[in-house]
């Protein structure tokens, strides 16, 4: 079915990314600055939804506190400028903080697995907002805290915006890259394997319990970088930042981006940062109406969300093309669309059941 | 290569409920053994205190000497144990060749740091075990399928996966949970075939839980029966087929007698 697509990929798939690496290179100079701040800030959520769909989407490991990282991250970075620090080393420690916090966390959480993980992490920004409140010397209390660190240089000749853009690409690009080599090979089939059936992973020499912390880690490190690049763009951070709501808001993002692709991951990004626009310009008093709307409306259209949308137009255009051609033997068009026309659900797993009765003695 | 597996009083209980009992046996390296009962004689679940997924209540399994009752089957995994189970356990929406690959990866050197990073000797590994998993999948007719989603399959060709899958890890000892169940007359000649194969060729030692006794009967060197999580006898499977305490726990003692 996608033969012909495979074949030609790769260097179709080459010529894609010069382009796109031209484009996103250019796009700073010649957009308005307000294009450049949505750019930054899908930037900024597209790292945090890699993160959560490392751990979510594919190790299957349900993590409703991505954003308490992102904070954490954005609050590091924040007391690190505000403290004279070179940029590389504050950044790294706000990776490094997030990951370490991340881990201690995953270490308690994913002994107790299932649900639990998930009950634990809702705690986290839960937690985390009365303790930014609280911890005033290092977050400076309700007010929050800003710090300006991204102006850009006066030897780059760039405005603001442009600058910070910059910033976000190299960091973001060296995330997504990271990422997708991670899920491709031996990590991603370990990740996929606890997701689909711990024992199975197992008796794979996969310790379970090792690719959650793991997974979950990554995540982490991922948040805070999120929250690096958080401050980078907004140079401001305050208990707001980690507030509950907006770590659904993520974790929506990255099923209706596309949960277990990185592709899927920038979509997300780009649907958390563009809804909210949109569903203000529609009427800023329905906003939350039309937020739900918009995302029912994309579960039930595309449940594989926005990153499976080629797939499903590929599928329907093939699906009305066999139609077409009634002329053709029934028996030869119905053996090319199988795959296309019945999707099997995912999960048809106890399918042997009959069999092993019949087996009986 | 091949491992020896010994058991010494493996019990176990869930609850009041004793679902093996002092069972002791041992499997010499190189030989295919068969385990053999009627349903719920506990056959599944000694094999899962082999593969480590159950904790024995009391006893000992050692495998070629150490200790691994209490392991966890991850760490059993990387000391060369590899298992199919009774119900095929694939990722349906991957393909096939990632299913196989998956048994792959204790033999695949370097941390997540240096997958991330695609350091070369990662790239390297990853090439030579596809081109190995290619391999086997070609040895068993099922090149075709490498790129096809598992879902795609025959439940008789989901159990080949399986077995692909184990054996990519190279595996010193191999246990195999129902390996004919389902399959029809053609696939379990096949897989007899196949099993043969591997015992000429590789220096393996295989254990297999079956009902099929045509299966147990081709293949095994040794079997021991179980029943209500004791063991009935042990000796050749033409042994264990004319012993009237075998037919007794398989069709009943009336019948049994009647039979006689």
């Amino acid at each position: 079915m996608s033969t012909a697509a495979t074949v030609r990929r790769p260097r179709v798939r080459m010529i894609l990314t010069a382009v796109l690496a031209v484009a996103l290179i250019a796009a700073p100079l010649a957009l308005p600055a307000f294009a450049n701040q949505t750019l930054i800030r899908i930037g900024v959520y597209a790292v945090a939804v890699l993160g959560l769909n490392i751990v979510m989407g594919y190790t299957g490991q349900v993590n409703l506190g991505q954003i308490f990282f992102v904070g954490l991250g954005a609050y590091v970075t924040a007391y690190g400028v505000n403290h004279g620090w070179n940029i590389l080393l504050v950044f790294f420690a706000a990776c490094a903080v997030a990951g370490l916090v991340g881990l201690l966390v995953a270490l308690a959480a994913a002994r107790l697995g299932g649900l639990a993980i998930a009950m634990v992490t809702i705690a986290l920004p839960i937690v985390g907002v009365p303790l930014a409140k609280r911890l005033s010397d290092f977050t400076g209390g309700s007010q929050g805290t800003s710090a300006r660190f991204t102006d850009a240089p006066d030897w780059s000749g760039l405005d603001n915006d442009q600058w910070q853009f910059y910033i976000v690409l190299v960091v973001s690009a060296a995330a997504f890259l990271l990422a997708r080599s991670l899920v491709r090979g031996k990590y991603g089939r370990a990740f996929a394997a606890v997701r689909e059936n711990e024992a199975v992973a197992a008796s794979m020499g996969i310790s379970p319990y090792r690719t959650k912390v793991l997974a979950f880690t990554i995540a982490s490190i991922f948040g805070g970088a999120s929250g690096f690049l958080y401050l980078a763009a907004v140079q401001y951070t305050s208990p707001e930042t980690l507030s509950f709501g907006h770590s659904i808001s993520l974790l929506a993002a990255m099923v209706i981006g596309g949960a277990g692709s990185i592709a899927g991951s920038l979509l997300g990004g780009a649907y958390y940062v563009f809804v909210p626009q949109l569903t203000n310009a529609i009427d800023p008093n329905l906003t939350t109406v039309s937020q739900g709307a918009i995302l029912l409306a994309v579960l039930f259209l595309l449940p594989g969300g926005l990153v499976s949308l080629p797939r499903v137009v590929r599928r329907l255009t093939r699906r009305s093309a066999t139609r077409r051609s009634t002329a053709r033997p029934a028996a030869e068009t119905s053996q090319q669309t199988p795959p296309a026309q019945h999707p099997v659900p995912d999960a048809a797993p106890e399918g042997p059941e009959q069999t092993e009765r019949q087996d009986g003695p | 290569m091949a491992a020896s597996l010994s058991l010494k009083d493996v019990s176990l209980h869930f609850g009041g409920v004793k679902v093996l009992q002092d069972v002791s046996f041992d499997v010499e390296p190189g030989v295919i053994f068969g385990l053999v009962g009627p349903n719920g004689a506990g056959k599944t679940s000694l094999f899962n205190c082999i593969s480590g997924h159950y904790r024995p209540s009391s006893g000992s399994i050692s495998i070629d000497g150490t200790e691994a009752s209490g392991s966890p089957p991850a760490r059993l995994a990387r000391l060369g144990l590899a298992r199919t189970f009774q119900h095929p356990a694939l990722q349906l929406n991957a393909s096939v060749l990632q299913n196989v690959l998956l048994g792959g990866h204790t033999r695949l050197p370097g941390g997540p740091v240096s997958w991330a990073l695609r350091l070369p000797y990662t790239a390297r590994s990853e090439r030579a075990i596809r081109t190995e998993a290619l391999e086997l999948l070609d040895r068993a007719g099922l090149a075709w399928a490498a790129d096809l989603p598992a879902d795609e399959l025959s439940h008789g060709l989901h159990k080949g996966v399986e077995l692909w899958r184990a054996l990519l890890s190279r595996p010193a000892l191999l246990l195999l949970d129902e390996p004919a169940a389902g399959l029809s007359h053609g696939e379990v000649e096949q897989l007899i075939a196949t099993v043969k194969r591997l015992r000429t060729e590789q220096d393996i030692t295989i254990i297999i839980v079956e009902h099929h006794m045509g299966l147990i009967s081709a293949l095994t060197d040794r079997v021991v029966v179980l029943d209500h999580g004791r063991k009935l006898m042990s000796g050749t499977a033409a042994e264990a087929q004319s012993d009237p305490r075998v037919i007794e726990a398989y069709i009943g003692k009336d019948a049994a007698d009647d039979a006689a």
